[in-house]
């Protein structure tokens, strides 16, 4: 699923006519963007109400703050998707969300096969940051990818991936590092 | 802790992700607030990890997100004239507002019943903050303005949080220091209350004890928040 250029401009100028109050362009935007962000909101949250709410906030600080996107914020599909992704986290901390299904995911990650995160996410993701994920251990790229989609904290990559927080934590931190070099050669 | 451009690199890219929290992630606002470098460095990340949300599968939301939606921002009974938005700081203000909207996020309070007499109302909030820091209202027709602080913390020693109407042109207009963990009342002069008419907009700086020795903001803006029309 990847976003042309060509929407990414009807996109900019929805933007442009939501900083303006058009009702309309707002309406039309949320058609053309909910279910690309519910989707991140719900595989986040992995909760149906919370991904709502957080949807629903999304879209209210998408109308007052559509005048303060720039291009060097990346392109308005990131922007709101990052809107939309800030707002669940901040609801999931504030509701300390305890995900289900936690033992089953622990039993599909100590044999390092796959887990929380779906095989095709994990080799989308790698695919589209050019392939720079190859480059990371496995460690870092799974702590990364959890962080990521399901919102994972320290402890609860440590207890998922069956390791010492500190070591959690240089995963992070050096997997992060090493992305960013790859993706600036 | 200093800035180096290391720590940026790889505090922005933990922030971005999420993994950076409590202290750690306020400590790492507020640079963001002070420095154009580390905001840059934190777009980078939402482009690129950013990547990454673009690929998971879409999934419809119930009809009842966009009518909650709709709720919030025009609330029932309210005229449907077409608001203009008035947020055109001037221009050194304008770049700051931009780095407080990174972080801070406007949320609307409870919406009652429209009533002909028009008040403003909204509230001062802050990302990783359950509570709004503040909420501000104006008691009707009396020209008066009330903060009530929520979850706002006290000032470091010897600063104050001072309040300032944002006007659609021109200075910011002082409304003085604002106490932390009260309610605390503005009385507005005509001049101020028709400015704030008009743009509707506040802002909250950090200044030395007793507040800004020159009658205009001289420490960071911490806060710039739009009300709303009850």
């Amino acid at each position: 699923m990847t976003t042309s250029d060509a929407n990414q401009d009807e996109l900019m100028k929805l933007l442009v006519s939501v900083a303006r109050s058009d009702r309309h362009a707002f309406q039309t935007l949320y058609n053309r963007m909910s279910a690309r962000m519910f989707g991140l909101c719900f595989k986040l949250a992995g909760q149906q109400e919370l991904a709502e709410e957080a949807l629903q906030d999304a879209f209210v600080q998408i109308w007052h703050h559509a005048c303060e996107y720039h291009s060097d914020r990346g392109s308005p599909l990131s922007w709101m998707l990052t809107i939309a992704r800030y707002r669940t986290l901040d609801l999931m901390r504030a509701r300390t969300v305890r995900r289900t299904g936690g033992e089953e995911y622990l039993e599909h990650l100590e044999d390092q096969r796959g887990g929380p995160l779906d095989a095709e996410l994990r080799s989308a993701g790698a695919a589209q940051l050019t392939g720079c994920f190859g480059e990371l251990s496995d460690s870092q790229r799974d702590s990364i990818l959890l962080s990521y989609y399901r919102g994972f904290t320290h402890d609860e990559l440590a207890q998922a991936l069956s390791s010492p927080v500190g070591s959690v934590k240089s995963w992070i931190r050096r997997g992060l590092m090493a992305l960013k070099r790859c993706l600036e050669r | 802790m200093r800035k180096t451009p290391e720590r940026i690199e790889s505090l922005a890219a933990e922030y971005v992700l999420g993994s950076l929290k409590g202290k750690a992630r306020q400590r790492f606002e507020r640079w963001m607030m002070e420095s154009v470098r580390v905001r840059q460095e934190v777009w980078y990340w939402e482009e690129k990890l950013g990547q990454l949300g673009d690929q998971v599968p879409d999934r419809i939301p119930p009809g009842s997100v966009w009518r909650g939606i709709e709720r919030r921002l025009w609330p029932p009974g309210e005229p449907a004239a077409t608001k203009t938005k008035s947020g055109r700081l001037w221009p050194a203000w304008s770049l700051v507002a931009t780095a407080a909207a990174l972080v801070l996020s406007l949320m609307l309070v409870q919406q009652p019943a429209y009533t002909p007499d028009t008040r403003l109302s909204g509230a001062i909030v802050q990302a990783g903050v359950g509570e709004p820091l503040w909420l501000v209202d104006e008691s009707g027709g009396e020209g008066r303005l009330r903060l009530r602080s929520v979850a706002a913390m006290s000032a470091a020693a010897g600063k104050d949080y001072e309040l300032w109407i944002v006007p659609d042109n021109g200075n910011p207009l002082s409304l003085g220091v604002i106490p932390v963990g009260d309610v605390h009342q503005v009385e507005l002069t005509d001049q101020a209350r028709q400015s704030l008419g008009r743009s509707r907009t506040l802002a909250i700086s950090l200044e030395p004890g007793g507040g800004s020795p020159t009658g205009q903001p001289t420490g960071p803006i911490l806060h710039v928040t739009k009300l709303y029309e009850l």
